[in-house]
């Protein structure tokens, strides 16, 4: 065995020509490619974070929505409520006021007939009493005078009446 | 060893070329190991997902992140980047290498002068030592050279003191004279010592490692249960080397460059 110092120089050589051809071809392409998957996980990471943060707000942002429409129905059953409840009043109302003008009409038309049929009525009366009288005393007093007499017991008796 | 027993050895085939000596064995186990590391690295990154990685993507981002948090998990991750791969490209590199020698070998003997073109390859002399038969490996793991393993370890050892100077200098050049400055030659041999182990660890794991599945492979067919032990065993040995040589020269770069805070008050 003998030391041959031309291997040395030859391993020192193909050692530097190996470490500069593994860092170019094999080990620094497998650090871009790590360094890359790093960076891909920092960014799924922050990009999971971000979602979980925007998902968390809308969910708050549906809660509220949802409070909402439920204070919004409520408000416009109770408001349809109240409309309802005043409606009816409003009509019985109506109703009934309509109804009281109704009878009061009804009330003055009966006495207005009343009147006309009493005004007529006393008409025919004095008429007819005339007759019955000129009939019963026509021979005895002239037409003047019983006249006279005639319309004198009318007033007593209308009078009476 | 004796001349004897030492017939029974592989020896390397190293040629002389312009002056200089080259181990041919070791050049091939070097070549192919990068090569390995290489084709590994390229295929297990070739498909990468952001969103749906594959089982061999997963398994290369956790060893980036066992290193990462081995190495340096103070700092950040593009800071750190720089070491992360140094680390990942050693201890694969170490490991690959560490297995190489296992599955096969190429040997042939050699009972006379092999030559290719002018140059020789088995010298004569080597063949006559052997006693006219030489058993010659083409084949084994680069880290079973001490040249190899000495190569990792100065780059381990240029990189400790470089960055221990340019990113925390002041600290650096202080701590050599802590406690007292008469320590200076101590930590000295410290900083010598570093190197010195991690290349001697490694290379003597693994050399021990070949040499004896070669000497169970004297056992013809005995050896095939021992071997099959054996070079289970040297996986393991082979990944605890490899990952105890990242770690030691991690922590050596840390210890250079990290700044103590409580040693200033």
């Amino acid at each position: 065995m003998s030391f041959v110092p031309s291997s040395t120089i030859i391993a020192i050589i193909s050692f530097i020509l190996l470490y500069w051809f593994l860092s170019k071809y094999a080990f620094g392409p497998l650090f871009g490619i790590m360094e890359k998957r790093r960076e891909l996980v920092q960014e799924q990471i922050t990009t999971a974070e971000q979602n979980r943060k925007q998902s968390e707000q809308q969910l708050a942002e549906q809660k509220q929505a949802l409070q909402d429409a439920r204070k919004e129905a409520y408000e416009i059953i109770e408001q349809a409520r109240l409309t309802s409840t005043k409606q009816a009043d409003d009509i019985m109302d109506t109703a009934k006021s309509e109804a009281s003008r109704m009878k009061n009409e009804a009330v003055k038309d009966i006495e207005t007939e009343k009147n006309k049929a009493i005004a007529a009525l006393r008409g025919e009366v004095s008429g007819m009493s005339v007759k019955i009288a000129s009939k019963i005393i026509e021979k005895q007093i002239d037409e003047k005078s019983q006249e006279q007499l005639v319309d004198k017991y009318l007033k007593e008796v209308g009078g009476k009446s | 060893m004796e001349r004897g027993e030492k017939t029974n050895m592989h020896e390397f085939p190293i040629i002389e070329l312009g002056g200089l000596s080259f181990d041919l064995s070791s050049i091939i186990a070097i070549v192919v190991s990068t090569v390995i590391c290489m084709v590994l690295g390229v295929l297990a990154t070739r498909k990468l997902s952001v969103a749906n990685p594959s089982k061999m993507q997963n398994f290369m981002e956790w060893t980036l992140e066992f290193v990462h948090n081995t190495v340096a998990s103070t700092m950040p991750l593009d800071k750190a980047k720089k070491f992360i791969n140094l680390a990942a490209t050693l201890i694969m590199f170490i490991f690959v290498s560490n297995l190489l020698g296992l599955p096969f070998g190429v040997t042939f003997d050699a009972h006379h002068e092999v030559k290719w073109g002018n140059v020789v390859v088995v010298s004569q002399e080597l063949v006559d030592e052997k006693g006219g038969a030489a058993h010659i490996a083409f084949w084994k793991s680069p880290t079973a050279d001490i040249a190899v393993t000495s190569g990792l370890a100065i780059v381990s050892f240029f990189l400790i003191h470089f960055l221990g100077l340019k990113m925390n200098a002041k600290h650096y050049i202080k701590h050599y004279f802590k406690p007292f400055w008469i320590f200076f030659p101590l930590n000295i041999v410290e900083q010598v010592a570093r190197p010195v182990s991690l290349a001697l660890r490694l290379y003597a794991n693994i050399f021990a490692g070949e040499v004896l599945i070669s000497t169970i492979l004297m056992l013809k067919w005995f050896g095939i249960p021992l071997l099959a032990v054996w070079q289970g065993f040297s996986i393991f040995v082979g990944a605890i080397q490899a990952f105890l040589f990242t770690v030691l020269t991690m922590v050596y770069i840390s210890q250079a460059i990290v700044h103590e805070e409580h040693e200033e008050h």
